[in-house]
């Protein structure tokens, strides 16, 4: 403690300016992971948003063009397209994949029997990698009579569906397939809030008679309400940043543009539709900015949170 | 004349039968002894209707069980069709025959070991330089604080909510500036400036008691000391969490291997089997069963990884609270 005390004020004595020992060992070991941050994140980052302000020649700035290329792109009917379905991608994933973990997590929190069983099921689709998930989806859903999913349709009595060849059918089924993987995921870290709600709570509810409903109503849902809040907004940044489920699932947003993603054309636009480097630019910034409004709603959830309960999070 | 035994004996009767359903009811309570927390606690599962919503409750988990193997499963089973087999109406679960000389085939016509051996590579050396470059930032922004820290922190997490490839024009620029096309160390060290990784780290060594560090300083140690001789020793368990995690999104990772591994010899199995995937409608030697045979021996090695670890894998999720 003296010592520490001491070092403290050997800093302040020398003006402040002088740089203690300890600020040369903490810089210099953060010296090299800063460097990787500033190569795959700041840098591209920074010159990515002043990219978007430029005109392009192959992946370099040219000529400097202020808004033109956010115009562009505004104009381009792709974009106005992708733009929309991201936002229907989230309110699809809303609608599927939200609801599911909090029951499942609910579920698993009162199971007594096989618990780990269910649990490392359950989990087990969020091991396998993305892109053989989608791979084995598009096998599951294809349209052809003899697939998998349209055997059971046609067994059943219905007719072959097509799948994702139908454009209103395409963003609810890639979000089925988004759901399978990530549900397990989610519903633990679910079952983490339920296992830290002080039990007192439900003795006191059993004792003055409230129902299993009501113990959830007054209960549960109060507790892991900041669980759920942070999840919302997790999910829905992590869904508009979706990209390769349609590239794989879809040959890259068919039909038609029907599942295209902004994530997707601002790969397009660099590497597909060669020579609009800029367009994917504005597109990906477009993104971010929108990503990152939400992150601000999350960390603000998030410190609540820490206030509320200092023991979770 | 008999009366009075047979009410006698009846009453036995039904008193034992009562003993007995009582005693089955305690039975059936006796496995919920243990459960004295949630929303409903042992005491609960008197009532009969707590038993007719349990059995519904676990009868809907077996449903999501279902939901959550079938499609697995149906990949393995399949993976053994043949291209006619697979589109055969009326449908046939089952394939004709479990051929492992299939296996064998498909592995040797794409020399698939090279590609397993690039993405084992690629996890390796991403795992080093998870916990390595992670680990130094998380240390000295929770333990040694040298002045600026909080803008360091500030600058990491904002990186959290942007992903490394949202920016995809710069980083690939970047990356073939430095020469680093067709080179597995981008693809590694991407991994060391990830904020995720520093956050878990970070919580981690926030959690160590700070009464050790006071201790350590007050006997003299330095802090490269204390790293050496305090932090890592106690920093086993994160180290593991996060190589699990790193040696995952490796093995998972596609855009940027995608972009960063043009030549068809570096690819890793998840590019490899993409680049398969978006040709095979108009490709004539590698058919679907192929590409299914394929996508089975990819995550073998993950299932294989998922059993042995699963324990670490589910706990932390649980207990850190923390999602990817």
């Amino acid at each position: 403690m003296k010592m520490v005390a001491t070092k403290k004020m050997q800093g302040r004595g020398f003006g402040g300016g002088r740089l203690r020992k300890r600020d040369l060992i903490g810089w210099g070991l953060m010296l090299p992971s800063l460097l990787l941050f500033l190569f795959f994140v700041w840098w591209p980052l920074g010159s990515n948003i002043g990219l978007s302000f430029f005109s392009s020649v192959g992946f370099s700035a040219n000529k400097f063009v202020g808004f033109a290329n956010y115009a562009t792109v505004f104009q381009d009917p792709i974009f106005l397209k992708a733009l929309l379905n991201t936002l229907k991608y989230v309110g699809w994933s809303l609608l599927i994949g939200f609801v599911i973990p909090i029951f499942l997590g609910l579920l698993l929190s009162e199971v007594v029997h096989f618990k780990g069983f269910f649990r490392t099921v359950l989990y087990f689709p969020s091991m396998i990698s993305g892109i053989a998930v989608v791979i084995m989806w598009s096998f599951l859903l294809d349209p052809n009579a003899g697939a998998p999913l349209n055997a059971i349709i046609t067994a059943l009595g219905g007719a072959p569906f097509r799948f994702l060849d139908d454009p209103n059918w395409v963003i609810p089924l890639i979000v089925i397939t988004m759901t399978w993987r990530g549900a397990g995921g989610t519903m633990l870290v679910y079952l983490s809030a339920l296992q830290t709600i002080d039990n007192s709570l439900y003795e006191e509810a059993r004792i003055e008679g409230a129902s299993f409903f009501q113990r959830i109503h007054y209960v549960t849902i109060p507790h892991i309400a900041p669980t759920i809040r942070s999840l919302l907004v997790l999910q829905i940044i992590s869904v508009l940043q979706i990209f390769y489920e349609p590239l794989v699932m879809t040959s890259g947003g068919g039909p038609d543009g029907a599942s295209e993603s902004l994530m997707l054309l601002a790969y397009q636009y660099a590497f597909v539709k060669t020579g609009k480097a800029s367009l994917s630019s504005a597109t990906s910034v477009i993104l971010s900015a929108l990503t990152i409004l939400l992150t601000i709603v999350y960390l603000t959830f998030v410190s609540k949170q820490k206030k509320k309960a200092p023991q979770d999070v | 004349m008999f009366e009075k035994t047979r009410t006698y004996f009846l009453n036995i009767k039904k008193d034992f039968s009562k003993q007995q359903h009582e005693k089955k009811a305690e039975q059936k309570l006796e496995t919920f002894s243990g459960k004295k927390d949630g929303i409903l606690a042992w005491s609960d599962y008197r009532h009969p209707g707590a038993w007719v919503a349990y059995t519904i409750g676990i009868g809907i988990l077996i449903i999501f069980v279902f939901l959550a193997l079938a499609p697995i499963f149906w990949l393995f089973v399949s993976s053994f069709k043949s291209t006619s087999e697979l589109y055969e109406i009326p449908y046939n679960f089952w394939p004709q025959s479990f051929s492992l000389t299939k296996i064998i085939e498909v592995w040797q016509y794409l020399d698939f070991g090279k590609y397993f051996l690039n993405s084992i590579v690629v996890a390796v050396g991403s795992v080093m330089a998870a916990v390595f470059f992670n680990g130094l930032l998380a240390y000295a922004v929770s333990v040694v604080k040298p002045r600026g820290y909080k803008v360091v922190y500030a600058l990491v997490m904002l990186s959290f909510m942007i992903p490394t490839v949202a920016n995809l024009v710069p980083l690939f620029k970047e990356i073939s500036d430095f020469g680093l096309i067709n080179s597995y160390l981008p693809l590694c060290l991407a991994a060391g400036a990830n904020a995720f990784y520093f956050l878990l780290f970070k919580t981690y060594f926030d959690s160590l008691p700070q009464d050790l560090f006071e201790a350590a300083r007050v006997d003299g140690a330095g802090d490269l000391r204390i790293f050496f001789s305090i932090i890592v020793p106690l920093s086993r368990p994160i180290i593991g969490v996060v190589s699990i995690f790193a040696m995952t999104a490796a093995w998972s990772d596609f855009l940027l291997p995608y972009l960063v591994l043009q030549d068809d010899g570096m690819q890793t199995i998840m590019v490899k089997i993409y680049s398969i995937q978006s040709t095979i409608a108009t490709s004539t030697e590698f058919g679907p069963d192929r590409l299914l045979m394929l996508l089975c021996l990819s995550i073998i090695p993950q299932i294989i990884f998922f059993a042995f670890f699963q324990k670490q894998i589910t706990a932390t999720s649980t207990t850190s609270g923390i999602k990817e």
